[in-house]
């Protein structure tokens, strides 16, 4: 991983099109500005770990598998 | 009173009344807005979460404490507010607070529980979230049976 240290104001580029800029430091948090064309889909991680979660529970359960919840539920 | 297909039990009729509604929908459901929760005393506790628009839509979860009893909730500003709880506390789970793990069992891996986005719905407004846990530590696909891991509180 590529460590790069930067202060508030400060911006990095990732390829031609896309600036990551550190608008605001807090102790608990950074704000952060994204210039990025409309192509680049922009996501916070956490939020597409739900997303494909979310999509992976929706496929469904069978029988077999009910039975198996049921048990680690305590049942 | 209506009545809606669903996934696992066939038709159901239901009361407009017992309608959970999620404003923002889920990520990857984002049009997803309305909601059943279908209990059954022979799948207790599990709750199935389905959708009025899609009768294929049938989430199954079950409530964060039964899954790991020592689950912690933390709520940003801007989930209170979508939520219409108070905005000068944390709230907890309880009568009014509902907080549903999504469960997900794939072929040939132990079943999990999504702890890092729990669905958590005000009562008395029956109205929900999907509230991302951003920096708790929790999993998005967390082992069933596996004791819960220490989460920061913050």
């Amino acid at each position: 991983m590529l460590v790069i240290r930067r202060r508030e104001g400060e911006a990095v580029l990732i390829g031609e099109d896309v600036e990551v800029e550190v608008l605001e430091i807090t102790p608990a948090r950074v704000k952060l500005g994204i210039r990025a064309p409309e192509a680049v889909q922009v996501l916070r991680k956490e939020l597409k770990a739900t997303r494909e979660q979310n999509l992976a529970a929706a496929r469904g359960v069978s029988d077999e598998g009910l039975a198996r919840l049921l048990r680690l539920l305590g049942r | 009173m209506p009545r809606l297909a669903t996934r696992y039990f066939g038709p159901v009729d239901y009361a407009v009344e017992s309608v959970y509604s999620f404003p923002s929908g889920l990520p990857g459901f984002e049009e997803e807005r309305d909601f059943l929760f279908i209990e059954q005393p022979a799948n207790k506790p599990l709750v199935f979460v389905q959708s009025i628009a899609t009768p294929e839509l049938c989430l199954l979860a079950a409530p964060a404490r039964a899954v790991a009893p020592d689950y912690r909730l933390a709520l940003s500003t801007e989930d209170r507010a979508e939520l219409g709880l108070e905005q000068d506390r944390q709230p907890e789970i309880g009568p009014d607070l509902l907080c549903l793990l999504i469960l997900s069992v794939e072929e040939g891996a132990p079943p999990t529980a999504n702890m890092l986005s729990p669905l958590v719905v005000n009562l008395r407004l029956r109205r929900g979230i999907q509230a991302v846990q951003a920096g708790s530590g929790y999993s998005h696909r967390h082992p069933l049976g596996v004791g819960a891991p220490e989460a920061r509180c913050w």
